[in-house]
């Protein structure tokens, strides 16, 4: 769901990149502050991993494909602070490095995906717990809708098609894609867990 | 802690290196849309000439090692983005 450049209208993506520099750089400062330093050598790892895992998109229905975005994975593995953070970087390296995701779009991509994708994703197991596999699911499930719905509106914003179809074809393609994003984030997770359990995220400060 | 670490990365070579055999290159979500209710046209970059353009290496003949050589570049470089953020952590201590 990484917009590209020339589908959001100027004044949308312009207000969109002026918001995302003060959010991402409040969740530098917040990382730096409460980050637990056992969990630093998992940045890079995950980061790695998270890229690499968009990568590969696997069919999803009528010629439709779908990716991992890896808001929840990240949330629950480095906090959500930093899970921000990473997941900012590697948009702006798709952006700049792989020409996947605007330039001009780049604001609205990280408020999308790496805000809205991370957090949203992070919720569920918020409320229930990390041990609880239906919220981790559900968070998998919750941070593709949330970025495809902030996408939907910046679309819509832009005037780029009727708001029927294309609310409805947006939601509802994502709504398939998020079971993908729950089912693989419970496995990857999982995966992580017994392995070190320590690496799972279970919403302790920072 | 050290397994879990080369496990995650260990997947994360799997994914670039054999993942890009088996990837669908259908269009994803927003670009099916984008074609659908007749925008996609709209694009247009404002970056190009990138030589990892669109996750294929220029350096390479090979589909499967333009593919994988960019995927590992990427791979690298947020790695190395995590190791120099978690140093900053640290050093703020």
């Amino acid at each position: 769901m990484h917009i590209p450049d020339g589908f959001l209208s100027t004044p949308v993506w312009a207000s969109l990149d002026a918001a995302a520099i003060p959010a991402v750089g409040y969740f530098v400062r917040r990382t730096q502050a409460g980050f637990d330093e056992a969990r630093a050598p998992m940045l890079g790892v995950m980061g790695a991993f998270v890229f690499a895992a968009q990568m590969i998109n696997f069919p999803v229905g009528v010629g439709t494909s779908g990716h991992l975005v890896g808001g929840a994975l990240l949330a629950l593995t480095l906090g959500p602070y930093a899970a921000t953070v990473v997941m900012t970087a590697i948009l702006v390296v798709q952006a700049f490095v792989f020409q996947d995701g605007g330039v001009t779009a780049l604001g609205a991509n990280v408020l999308n995906m790496a805000v809205a994708g991370v957090w949203l994703g992070y919720l569920p197991v918020k409320i229930a717990g990390s041990r609880s596999r239906v919220a981790v699911f559900l968070g998998g499930w919750l941070s593709v809708m949330a970025g495809a719905l902030l996408a939907t509106l910046e679309l819509s914003l832009s005037r780029v098609a009727p708001n029927g179809p294309l609310f409805a074809l947006m939601l509802g393609i994502h709504a398939v894609t998020g079971l993908a994003e729950g089912a693989i984030t419970v496995a990857a997770l999982g995966a992580i867990s017994r392995l070190s359990p320590k690496f799972v995220f279970h919403g302790e400060a920072g | 802690m050290r397994r879990t670490l080369w496990a995650v990365g260990g997947a994360a070579l799997v994914l670039v290196l054999a993942g890009v055999l088996v990837a669908s290159a259908s269009p994803d979500g927003l670009e099916r849309v984008a074609q659908s209710l007749g925008f996609a046209s709209r694009e247009s970059p404002v970056l190009t000439g990138s030589p990892l353009a669109g996750y294929e290496s220029r350096f390479f003949q090979s589909r499967w090692a333009a593919q994988a050589s960019a995927g590992l570049a990427g791979a690298v470089i947020l790695y190395g983005f995590g190791l120099l953020f978690g140093r900053t952590l640290k050093r703020r201590k």
